[in-house]
């Protein structure tokens, strides 16, 4: 049970640190794509804005220079035509205009004197022909139009740009006004086209390195931000380790900053608050002791004259006025119990101010068990399981103390038959006491081993201190072992101490002493 | 050795003197009590006791400066009445030459255990010697000679290198020398052992720091060995 939730917790802490780093990387993760996204949105509408007007400046300042040569030439050259040139004439003008500073190619279209349709093309009749002007473009410029007061004239000049083989062309026409030939040019804006495009590629390439900087000033930013987060987390982490005095650097005025402050405020806090208690703590533990010391004095005076009293009630009965007899008898036994309490006190104590010592010794541990059992008349009552031959390096009187207090324990709780097993796992010895009683309720099984727990207030007073398995449980631990409590499948309450085959590395003083030993010996 | 023990006991609480002179009484010692070590060391010197109980929180000199003080001179049992707050205590005790020691509240019948256990010790037993190099057991005169030269041994320390001589290259463990030395049962405290080795070997080895005779056996004990 309590291994299935050992595991369940540390899957559950797996997961945890595992989603933890996930969140610690996402909050990166989402700066440097929020600084992307707004890298990205200034660079292509800036780019876009800066690339649409140069587009359409270079394409105007070209297109009204080439239409203005082109209007110019008409005038000149086409406008001084007769009204029904011949072919020859048509193609001789086509190639004149031109000829002009702009390139463009001329195509002239009129009626000679049969009425037939004849061409001048400045390219030759493989040149610029009728089929490469768009067709609304021709309409356009071949619709007369009604002159009036806004409308100074019957024929405007048109213009259409378009695409051919990838090459971008302007295409251009218009009529002579008052009988004349139609005359279309056309022009390649193949120069503008890659102007504008080297332009593209720089903007795309600004734009690139725009977000590649974004990113790397969003892993800065993100560094200077997390840096500290990171470093407060382990301070954190520190302080939960009990290292209270862990304090932050506190480097600016900015939020982290006040965070950092205010994280050694409450360290500082936290930090008084346990020192305080811990001096409260101390002073009770102290007058604990300081009160244990001082019983002992009269009590080893009381105790030594209730011996005088006990052997006259053994000696001869009767003897003794029978109104004192019982009087004694209860002197003598709570005298007793008072020397144990005050034993027991003095244990505790030693173990709270950690002055408790180990005196190991090579034992076997069925006949430490054996003559725990024995001295104190338990064999009956008392199924021992154990096999001699388990040698252990441990502290005898120690060992009785946890052996006496488990066992009496089960005794007095769970009844008889006791039994005691030995065996061992690893480097350990373990020792089982297993009861026959009605096992330890789940309630009260998580305090068992508190000092005076009784486990309920209604409990008749019990016979112990109510110190016995704290003072086994504190004994256990000090070797370096574990004493666990749970309730047997088969019922009764079983306690197992774990204990380390050999203590001596935990007390490293009592090794140096047998080291002078030793080196004699070498 | 008077049929009758006597023994000095030296506390300075008045109850606990009382009534601990009460209890011994009545187990049939003769006692003579002391409140102070200084008193004590006096009443050693005019009554000769064949033991002495002494606590070790006494007003002025100490009991481990007392220990100390008697063990200069005179190899008479002591037996510490210690408070065990510190274990500290029984180590100072034991190695100022205590012989045992018991912890306070004491019951009279455990001190008289005690009491009886370290003065059986120096009873004699058989008839016999034994040498182990220049060291010379003699069990009859009850006696321990090196190079010829009486050394002065506790009856505890001559107890114990009698038990080791009686078994010689055998290894004997802490706990089997506390039953056959000191009488106590398995609780017995092996500091006592060690203490007394301690104190054995600067008696009878040649280097104390390296001995010869008194080898420990690690894991197990002690033994003693007739030098190569």
């Amino acid at each position: 049970m309590t291994q299935a939730q050992g595991g369940f917790r540390g899957w559950f802490a797996e997961r945890k640190g595992v989603w933890s780093r996930l969140r610690f990387t996402s909050l990166r993760l989402r700066l440097v794509v929020v600084f992307g996204l707004v890298a990205l949105t200034a660079a292509v509408s800036a780019s876009g804005i800066a690339y649409w007007l140069n587009r359409e400046a270079v394409l105007t300042r070209t297109q009204d220079a080439v239409l203005r040569d082109f209007q110019q030439e008409m005038q000149s050259e086409a406008g001084v035509l007769p009204e029904r040139p011949t072919q020859d004439e048509l193609q001789r003008t086509a190639g004149q205009m031109a000829n002009s500073s702009q390139r463009f190619s001329v195509l002239l279209v009129a009626e000679n004197a049969d009425g037939k349709t004849v061409f001048g093309s400045s390219g030759g009749l493989s040149g610029f022909m009728l089929k490469d002007v768009p067709e609304s473009l021709r309409e356009a410029v071949n619709e007369e139009q009604a002159v009036n007061s806004t409308n100074k004239y019957a024929y405007h000049l048109y213009w259409q740009r378009i695409v051919e083989d990838d090459t971008p062309y302007l295409v251009a026409g218009t009529k002579v006004i008052g009988g004349g030939p139609t005359g279309y040019m056309l022009k390649s804006l193949e120069p503008e086209a890659k102007d504008l495009n080297s332009l593209a590629w720089s903007l795309g390439i600004a734009t690139g390195l725009a977000l590649i900087g974004s990113a790397l000033l969003a892993q800065a930013a993100a560094t200077t931000v997390l840096k500290p987060v990171h470093r407060l987390g382990v301070a954190a982490r520190r302080l939960g380790e009990g290292k209270l005095d862990t304090r932050l650097r506190v480097s600016g005025t900015d939020e982290l900053a006040d965070l950092s402050r205010t994280f050694n405020n409450a360290a500082e806090a936290l930090e008084k608050r346990v020192a305080d208690m811990a001096a409260r703590d101390d002073a009770s533990r102290r007058f604990v002791a300081d009160m244990s010391h001082e019983l002992r004095t009269p009590l080893t005076a009381i105790t030594a004259v209730t011996e005088v009293l006990e052997e006259e009630l053994e000696a001869e009965t009767g003897s003794m006025d029978p109104m004192i007899e019982p009087a004694v008898r209860l002197v003598v036994s709570e005298t007793r119990r008072l020397n144990d309490l005050v034993e027991n006190l003095m244990e505790v104590t030693r173990f709270d101010a950690g002055t408790a010592r180990l005196v190991l010794d090579d034992v076997d541990v069925a006949d430490q068990i054996t003559a725990c059992i024995d001295a104190r008349a338990w064999l009956d009552a008392v199924d021992l399981d154990a096999e001699r031959g388990i040698h252990a390096g441990l502290d005898p009187r120690r060992l009785d103390v946890i052996l006496a207090n488990l066992i009496g324990n089960a005794l007095k709780h769970g009844g008889s038959p006791v039994r005691v097993s030995v065996g061992e796992e690893g480097e350990e010895v373990v020792i089982a006491v297993r009861d026959h009683g009605p096992g330890i309720p789940e309630d009260v099984l998580p305090h068992v081993f508190d000092r005076f727990y009784k486990a309920s207030a209604s409990r008749p007073r019990s016979e112990g201190s109510g110190l016995g398995l704290s003072i086994a449980l504190e004994n256990a631990h000090i070797h370096g072992g574990e004493i666990t409590a749970a309730n047997s499948p088969e019922g009764g309450a079983v306690f197992t101490l774990r204990l380390p085959r050999d203590a001596s590395t935990l007390t490293q003083e009592a090794e140096e002493n047998k080291g002078t030993d030793e080196k004699g010996e070498a | 050795m008077s049929p009758v023990p006597s023994l000095l006991l030296i506390e300075d609480d008045d109850a606990i003197r009382t009534a601990l002179e009460l209890s011994l009484t009545r187990q049939g010692h003769r006692v003579a009590t002391a409140a102070t070590g200084e008193d004590g060391l006096k009443l050693l010197r005019e009554q000769r006791p064949d033991l002495i109980v002494l606590d070790v929180m006494l007003p002025g000199i100490d009991g481990f400066e007392v220990c100390r003080r008697i063990r200069r001179t005179d190899q008479l049992p002591i037996i510490l009445l210690t408070a065990r707050s510190d274990d500290i205590d029984v180590v100072v005790g034991l190695e100022s030459g205590a012989d045992d020691y018991v912890v306070k509240p004491v019951q009279g019948r455990v001190l008289d255990a005690r009491i009886r256990a370290v003065l059986r010790r120096g009873e004699r037993e058989s008839n016999d010697a034994a040498s182990f190099g220049s060291l010379v057991i003699d069990r009859a005169a009850m006696t321990v000679t090196k190079n010829g030269e009486d050394l002065q041994l506790t009856p505890t320390e001559l107890r114990l290198l009698l038990e080791l001589s009686r078994r010689p290259g055998q290894a004997l463990s802490r706990q089997q020398l506390l039953r056959l030395v000191w009488e106590h049962d398995y609780l017995g405290d092996s500091r006592l052992v060690d203490a007394c080795v301690q104190r054995l070997r600067a008696k009878v080895e040649d280097v104390p720091s390296s001995p010869t005779l008194i080898r420990t056996v690690r894991g197990v004990g002690y033994r003693l060995d007739a030098p190569q």
